[in-house]
């Protein structure tokens, strides 16, 4: 059986006006978005007037609170004002009686499934459709979804742009050594230590670079949300670094970097030590 | 010659050269598109608008049109209003609401515009022909293929429903007389089009409403000065134009122009930072070289522009290779971002304009001639005797 707590939502469009109208008692009581308040110069415990339409007759109300949004990706893009008010109030201000727009359903903690309780209530209640929370947020953050695919997208050019500019800086850096390698090889060193060696400083290069690198997603992700933050008035978090992306960041780095030191060490110890060396 | 000699020079180190060009032209087919993708929106929006031949459009005050649900009565007169304004020459009405059609025991439901045939400018007829009585209607194909009608089929349609009373509410016959594509409506969306008079009647509370009003002025007229003089005329409604549309859209993806502002600089940084690492070790490289040639009389200019021609050569030869890059990503990066709800199917984030795209190689072309200069000027700027001794020794 389902222990249901019922809570009745109705949108509705309605207009803010200054208060000051005749008395009227008792006061109903609104909250608002803050980014309302900021536009309208609204406090807590101010009067103000809420009706339908500009210059229809409203209803005087008393503003309790300001409310902050949610961290909803549904919401993000979204320059509506918020006003809360109580059910009955916005039925009666709105007219249209006992209706409401949609209901949310809380199920009781030892319900079997969401699933079966939504199907029990889709063949209860005629006219409506129950949905899962979760299918609901899925629905919702379409927007995301995509921007998280393009950022995905991004990310798979930016890995073909790093590899490139590794394989190639490692392949100057060695290049760049050709003497010395051309000595050590004829001092007697073999061509595998010296692939080792040059393997593992690229290696330690890589390491080094992916966590200066870690450094610094971490600052710009701060930067970043403390910017989308203040620009769409959410406390969303646009960008995360988490120890997972970290590890995933460094092991990449890694496997580029030995394998472009691989290929830049093979290269240079084919080549007669002489030549290396410039005779 | 100095050309030949840069060409030289670079194909000495044809692995390296190879990878430096492959870098600069990633780098620059990530510039490319990131400037597709900065002006690509806005443009693409302003081409939608546009098509649509109407300057202003006015919508219930505090909304843009069809954002909320709002609709404005009265609308006979407010039509009748704003025609008098002697600068518009055309008032087309536009009301939104749904349509409902069974299929089966299944129940369709699509955005419905209630239009006048003659001034609409959302929809572009594919099949058929257009609304000529009360009584007709043209669906989008998605909305023929859901309710499994086509051309020609007559249909029972509702534009509400009362679950309180279990029924369909103002529901009627229509006939389906063509197929349209629906300008500003995003892919799968379903859609039809009624006449206004028609979805007005089909629901007692929609009786002369509109939700939008689409105002064709005359050639010459200022669109902001008749926006504010018909905002002044009807306070009950928002006139917009269509730069103030373009500034909400812009508001609205301001996070892509963002992002394309950011990663177009790391772009140019990452291809100026290939270029300046490539020449530097290959002059660093040849420093005997250019003493030589020093010492036997070529003048410091000819040194440092022979090198700034490898820098230029390396940054040309990637733009080029990232010009063809850049369009076969940006069109990958569309097809993903094409999924974006609520934006025009055919919207296109990513807008090819050759002087943009040219601007921004150049750039990075400019980038690479930057990147030249310190490593070339040092080089030349080297003492002769000194260098070619330590060389010699070396």
């Amino acid at each position: 059986m389902l222990k249901a707590r019922r809570l009745g939502a109705l949108l509705a469009a309605l207009v803010l006006g200054p208060g000051g109208v005749a008395a009227q008692a008792p006061w109903r009581s609104i909250t608002i978005d803050e980014r309302l308040a900021a536009a309208a110069g609204l406090t807590v415990g101010d009067r103000a007037v809420l009706a339908t339409g500009a210059g229809a007759p409203g209803d005087s109300v008393i503003v309790a609170g300001i409310t902050r949004r949610g961290a909803d990706p549904s919401e993000i893009a979204r320059s509506e004002f918020r006003v809360r008010l109580h059910l009955d109030h916005l039925q009666a201000l709105t007219g249209v009686g006992d209706r409401v727009g949609r209901f949310a359903v809380a199920t009781a903690p030892a319900a079997a499934s969401v699933d079966s309780a939504a199907a029990r209530i889709n063949a209860l209640a005629f006219g409506f459709r129950a949905y899962r929370a979760a299918d609901v947020a899925i629905e919702t953050s379409a927007t995301f979804r995509v921007v998280n695919r393009f950022h995905r997208a991004i990310g798979v050019i930016t890995i073909v742009a790093s590899a490139i500019f590794l394989l190639c800086i490692t392949l100057l850096k060695v290049d760049e050594r050709r003497r010395d390698v051309g000595a050590l090889r004829l001092l007697g060193i073999s061509r595998g230590t010296i692939v080792r060696a040059v393997v593992l400083e690229a290696a330690l290069i890589s390491v080094v670079g992916s966590l200066m690198g870690a450094a610094l997603g971490y600052g710009a992700s701060a930067l970043v949300n403390w910017h989308y933050q203040g620009v769409y008035s959410t406390p969303l978090r646009f960008a995360i670094v988490t120890p997972g992306i970290v590890a995933f960041a460094t092991l990449l780095s890694l496997t580029l970097g030995v394998v472009a030191g691989l290929l830049a060490a093979q290269r240079l110890v084919r080549q007669p030590p002489l030549e290396l060396v410039g005779r | 010659m100095m050309l030949r000699l840069a060409i030289t020079g670079l194909l000495r180190r044809r692995t390296r050269t190879a990878l430096t060009t492959a870098g600069v032209a990633v780098a620059a087919a990530m510039l490319l598109d990131m400037v597709m993708l900065g002006s690509g929106m806005r443009e693409s929006f302003r081409g939608f608008l546009e098509q649509q031949d109407y300057q202003l459009r006015m919508s219930p005050r505090g909304t843009m049109p069809f954002d909320t649900e709002a609709t404005v009565g009265g609308a006979a007169a407010l039509v009748a209003r704003v025609m008098a304004d002697p600068d518009v020459e055309a008032v087309a009405p536009v009301l939104g609401g749904k349509l409902f059609v069974t299929r089966g025991d299944s129940v369709v439901a699509a955005f419905a515009l209630g239009v006048d045939p003659a001034l609409q400018a959302d929809y572009v007829l594919v099949e058929g022909r257009d609304i000529a009585a009360p009584n007709e209607t043209v669906w989008n194909g998605a909305m023929l293929e859901a309710a499994g009608r086509a051309v020609g089929d007559t249909v029972r349609a509702a534009a509400g429903y009362d679950p309180q009373l279990r029924r369909y509410t103002g529901a009627r016959e229509l006939v389906i007389v063509g197929r349209g594509r629906f300008v500003m409506l995003s892919g799968g969306e379903l859609a039809a089009a009624l006449p206004l008079a028609t979805a007005q009647g089909m629901q007692a509370d929609r009786a002369d409403r509109i939700s939008v009003a689409l105002v064709r002025l005359r050639a010459g007229a200022s669109a902001d000065s008749v926006a504010s003089r018909l905002e002044l005329a009807e306070p009950r409604m928002s006139a917009i134009s269509t730069e103030a549309a373009l500034r909400f859209v812009d508001e609205r993806l301001g996070y892509f122009r963002q992002l394309a502002l950011i990663l177009a600089s790391v772009s140019l940084a990452v291809g100026f930072l290939l270029v300046t690492t490539l020449v530097t070790v290959s002059v660093n490289e040849r420093i005997g070289e250019i003493a030589v040639l020093r010492a036997i009389g070529v003048a410091k200019w000819r040194v440092v522009a022979q090198v700034l021609v490898e820098g230029v050569a390396l940054s040309l030869v990637g733009a080029t290779l990232g010009l063809g890059l850049g369009l076969i990503t940006a069109r990958w990066l569309n097809g993903i971002l094409a999924a974006f709800p609520g934006l025009p199917a055919a919207f296109d984030f990513f807008l090819f304009e050759p002087s943009a795209a040219f601007r921004s190689l150049g750039l990075l072309v400019l980038c690479g001639i930057l990147a030249g200069l310190w490593p070339a000027w040092r080089a030349a700027s080297l003492p002769i005797a000194k260098t070619l001794r330590e060389e010699a020794v070396a």
